[in-house]
């Protein structure tokens, strides 16, 4: 049975800052929950998912962030405690919503969206800082600093939320969602929910239930009543706390992971008696009477924090407006260099903040440290860049738009965005992807270059996106294209899952989140009914993969759709053996020489194949190869032999 | 022969990208990398040998000495003769009806492979086979029957050896002999590799026969195809034909009769390449055969080598082919054509590389170009 549903308060569980968050969510009561994958959210959604119908609640994979925060606004409208969670990309998404809930206010029951953040990007696009939405759109935000924070704020900002009805807002980082520690449990509720949407809230002013964001001024004023009823709760919740002596000569303000980081930096530098930290986990509105007594204690201020100054120029902004101190303190941080404005921090660039305020020499380790480590690892761990798996529908689906794109000649390229086929930007899709930025913007990107021709532009545009990110994102840019007659050829790599985050379901796999059966979007029948031509191809039949993509090249007159469809390997494999026994005739391998080059294990690079510098020939390797037998397609000798199994 | 440290980058460098590539096919479909597709040699990714690259050293437009080929070919110095080296010129057709029907002019080309393949002196034919659009394709035939369905003149410039390129690949280690078809500048990559045998290809020796086609300029495949589609209904057409000056017509047989175009509008559709083109008729293979101008169902046959020669004993011995004597105005006529191909080549280079003295791809000692330019 998972770990979170355990019914055993008081006892310790191993979790996952995203596990604890779902505990936190069973423990408030939750009954409903939406998302759309994105790491390191996905895992949030994926576990409640797994005990929803023990515990008696509804989770769902939405269709995209807007959508899931929609839906669970639903939910509240209904009475029901609802969570929506995603990641910093998806906050775009859903702003639009986001603004306008805020305005209308939530139902009666508690709205809670928990965002987890990426600092330097490690499984995104960009390392965006979600913390100013709040501070933007007037909502409530905390932070957790460890993982039974994560499971106490979640269950507390439901009361919060409740309490002033607003949405309120959750915000995590990468090593606080997936780092795990030990959590102590508390109680599940034992509750029978009814929903339903209350049609007169108020006997006495027996107007309609409306939830909308006007008259806006009167509400925004209101909104900003209720922070300031958030503040006060904030000045006294525990999650705000100071650790170090009553007046260090240096004070660290801090939040999330990197009040850890600060607490490691403190112990190593042995500076317990010097330097105080104030960790913070109310960060908007800000809790003034906290900082007020706290930045008192020191004249110097360090702030520490992932990834952008949010804290450090609020707290600058506050200390500005109101004069509480006799004397400013000196601010360090990212405003003065001293911590980076960008990506993820760690103990030792802590430790080099505070070495350089306080003019220490601190050397953790030899110089010489590094590069020996690095000379180390270098001759155990091969360099490898980042690559599709082998047996990847993806790799056999840009070879086939290469060679398409060559054979044209008309300098074709392909415009993309973010999933496992973001890849093809680098040597594992043969640098087709030239374009990468949110879900489903290549389509949009695409739509703009099709149009071009008045200006002379004659180059192809084929834009890719995954099955998941076509029902995310790709549908209206398909609309505006059949709309406005745009040329360009829509490729859906259709791997039948959401694979860069976990292989989720979505509207195309007839499954739900909780694992019901359902009824399949299918794409095809979508877009032959808003007038796309469609072809659907077997990325594996390279020739006839190929040759489609040539003839939709080819054509005029609005998009065309390819969809490129076989199941993700990973997916596949779980199910079924290899279809093929895969190995190379030596004999046939020319390698080297002129006639081959090295095609597959310099080209084509799937990691199932080596090259033998020894005997000058290719190989396969049996332990990694997956059967799928594209390489010997792609051999120009045919010493690439593919048995069925 | 002289062997190359040079790339496909220096082939695009000195040849596709300079107008000189005549689409031979030679530098295609060998290698995973260089591929004719739709009129062009398309990279499909980058070969990094710098050294002895084939596509670079068989491409009858990189450095040829017409010298050392003719000593490698004929065992004799290049004569520099109009016709190039010639046993004999004679006038032919085909001894069956039949061939004679479907054919360009007297069938001889269809005899000879038919005769070929039927005594077994090869066991295959590549040639020429036209598609549904009239844009031709490299072709391989087996059969008397496949043979047959290859007649009639395309002139259309074909990938010809990008067809030996990969049935090279698919027979490296059989004993499959061929023979093939080739226009001149297909009969001179030929003629390099009979020089300085490929690596990894089939066995050049097995190449047994070949036969030379006349050519005086071939049209850009997928060019011409787009504008005949617009001209007349591709399905209707029989054959092409340009009749001899001073008709400057190119006629399109079709099942409504005959279409013809002024060789003017044909123009510009020709190869760029084939200005630059000495050879009008395939001096450098076994057997050339064209047209007998002005005699209509007749061929004019050029035997050049001992195994042509030995062959064309055959089929007129077992009377395959009916013999005649050219005339000699014919002669004449076709020896000063072959010259005003050469000496308009080159002015062509000439003018091309700037350079009196630089011919560019082509070696000829300053004796052997004085005989033509004279």
């Amino acid at each position: 049975m998972p770990t979170i549903t355990t019914d055993a308060p008081g006892t310790n569980q191993l979790l996952i800052g995203n596990e604890a968050i779902a505990r936190g969510a069973l423990e408030a009561g939750i009954g409903f929950a939406a998302a759309y994958p994105g790491t390191p959210s996905s895992e949030i959604i994926g576990t409640l998912a797994q005990v929803a119908k023990d515990m008696g609640i509804y989770v769902e994979w939405s269709v995209n962030e807007i959508v899931a925060l929609e839906a669970a606004a639903g939910a509240s409208f209904a009475g029901i405690r609802a969570l929506a969670a995603m990641k910093q990309n998806g906050v775009n998404v859903a702003c639009d919503f986001l603004a306008n809930l805020v305005m209308s206010g939530i139902g009666r029951a508690g709205l809670v969206l928990v965002v987890c953040d990426d600092p330097s990007a490690i499984s995104s696009s960009n390392e965006q800082d979600t913390r100013y939405v709040a501070k933007w759109l007037d909502i409530p935000l905390v932070e957790p600093g460890d993982f039974q924070e994560a499971k106490e704020m979640t269950k507390w900002l439901f009361d919060l939320s409740e309490e002033l009805g607003t949405i309120c807002l959750l915000r995590s980082v990468t090593r606080i969602a997936h780092a795990r520690g030990n959590v102590k449990l508390g109680e599940l509720p034992k509750i029978t929910r009814k929903a339903y949407f209350d049609q007169i809230q108020d006997i006495r002013n027996p107007m309609p239930t409306k939830y909308i964001p006007v008259p806006s001024p009167v509400r925004h004023f209101f909104q900003h009543a209720r922070l300031n009823r958030a503040r006060e709760k904030f000045e006294s919740a525990p999650f705000n706390r100071y650790v170090g002596p009553p007046s260090p000569d240096l004070l660290i303000v801090t939040c999330g992971s990197c009040w850890l980081y600060s607490l490691d930096a403190v112990r190593a530098l042995q500076l317990e008696d010097r330097v105080g930290i104030l960790k913070l986990g109310t960060l908007w509105p800000l809790p003034e009477k906290v900082l007020e007594e706290n930045l008192a204690r020191a004249r110097k201020i360090l702030f520490v924090e992932e990834i952008d100054p949010f804290i450090e120029q609020s707290v600058m902004e506050f200390v500005a407006g109101a004069p509480f101190l006799d004397r400013l303190p000196v601010f360090y941080g990212k405003r003065s260099g001293h911590v980076n404005a960008y990506g993820e921090l760690n103990p030792d660039m802590v430790i080099k903040a505070i070495s350089n305020i306080l003019e220490l020499t601190y050397q953790p380790r030899p110089l010489e440290y590094t590069s020996e480590a690095e000379s180390f690892r270098k001759s155990h761990v091969p360099e490898r860049s980042m690559t599709f798996c082998p047996g990847c529908p993806h790799r056999a689906t840009f070879w086939a738009i290469k060679n398409a794109l060559k054979l044209d000649g008309r300098g074709g390229f392909v415009t993309g965005d973010i999933g496992c086929y973001s890849m093809a930007i680098g040597p594992a899709g043969f640098l087709q992807v030239r374009t990468m930025h949110c879900m489903g913007a290549g389509v949009g990107i695409a739509n703009g270059l099709g149009k071009l021709d008045q200006f002379g532009f004659e180059q192809p545009v084929l834009a890719v996106v995954g099955d998941s990110t076509f029902y995310h994102a790709a549908i209206p840019a398909l609309i505006n294209g059949i709309y406005n007659r745009s040329n360009f050829v829509l490729v859906i790599l259709d791997n039948s899952a959401t694979a860069m985050t976990g292989f989720q379901p979505h509207p195309g796999t007839g499954m739900t989140a909780m694992g019901e059966s359902t009824n399949v979007v299918s794409m095809e029948a979508l877009c032959q009914a808003l007038g796309a031509r469609v072809q659907v191809c077997d990325p594996f039949d390279l020739k006839s993969a190929t040759a489609t993509l040539l003839e939709m090249m080819a054509e005029d007159g609005g998009p065309k759709v390819v969809i490129m469809r076989r199941e993700c390997e990973l997916v596949r494999s779980k199910k079924e053996a290899a279809p093929y026994k895969v190995y190379v005739d030596q004999e046939k391998c020319i390698g080297e020489c002129c006639g081959c080059d090295r095609l597959c294990t310099r080209v084509f690079l799937c990691p199932g194949l080596i090259w033998d510098r020894k005997s000058g020939k290719a190989k396969i390797d049996d332990v990694i190869c997956a059967g799928c037998g594209v390489c010997a397609d792609i051999c120009p000798r045919g010493a690439i032999i593919k048995e069925a199994r | 022969m002289i062997v190359y440290t040079k790339s496909w980058q220096d082939l695009f460098a000195e040849v596709i990208e300079t107008a000189l590539c005549t689409l031979c096919g030679a530098c295609s479909g060998f290698c995973p990398y260089l591929t004719y597709y739709r009129g062009r040699i398309a990279v499909l990714d980058n070969c990094t040998r710098t050294n002895e690259a084939q596509c670079y050293q068989y491409c009858p437009r990189t450095y040829i000495d017409l010298d050392t080929l003719s000593r490698a070919i004929f065992l004799s110095p290049y004569s520099a003769e109009p016709l190039g080296h010639a046993k004999a010129v004679v006038m032919a057709r085909s001894a069956d009806t039949k061939v004679r029907a479907g054919a360009q002019y007297g069938g001889v080309v269809t005899t000879i492979l038919s005769f070929a393949l039927q005594k077994r002196l090869v066991d295959a034919v590549l040639l020429v086979r036209t598609l549904w659009d009239k844009t031709p394709q490299p072709f391989v035939a087996r059969t008397t029957d496949d043979v047959m369905q290859c007649m009639g003149s395309n002139y259309m410039a074909c990938p010809l050896l990008h067809g030996y390129n990969q049935f090279s690949k698919e027979h490296i280690s059989g004993d499959c002999r061929l023979a093939i078809v080739a226009t001149p500048c297909q009969v001179l990559s030929v003629a390099k590799m009979k020089s300085r045998p490929p690596q990894n290809k089939l066995n050049i020796a097995n190449v047994k026969l070949v036969i030379g086609l006349f050519c005086t300029w071939a049209l850009i495949p997928d060019r011409f195809s787009s504008f005949l589609r617009k001209a007349v209904n591709l399905a209707d057409v029989i054959k092409f034909d340009v009749p001899p000056p001073p008709a400057n017509r190119f006629d399109i047989y079709t099942k409504s009769g005959r279409i013809s175009l002024p060789l003017e509008q044909i123009r510009e559709f020709t190869m760029p390449a084939c200005a630059y083109c000495t050879d009008m008729t395939s001096e450098f293979a076994d057997i050339s055969v064209g047209a007998a101008e002005g005699i209509e169902g007749w061929n004019t046959v050029v035997i050049r080598s001992e195994a042509g020669d030995e062959l064309w004993q055959r089929l007129t011995t077992e009377k395959k082919v009916e013999v005649g004597e050219l005339p000699s105005s014919n002669l004449e006529h076709l020896q000063a054509a072959a010259m005003l191909k050469k000496k308009r080549a080159i002015t062509e280079l000439t003018r091309k590389s700037g350079d009196q003295g630089n011919l560019l791809y082509l070696g000829l000692s300053p004796e052997l170009l004085g005989k033509w330019v004279a």
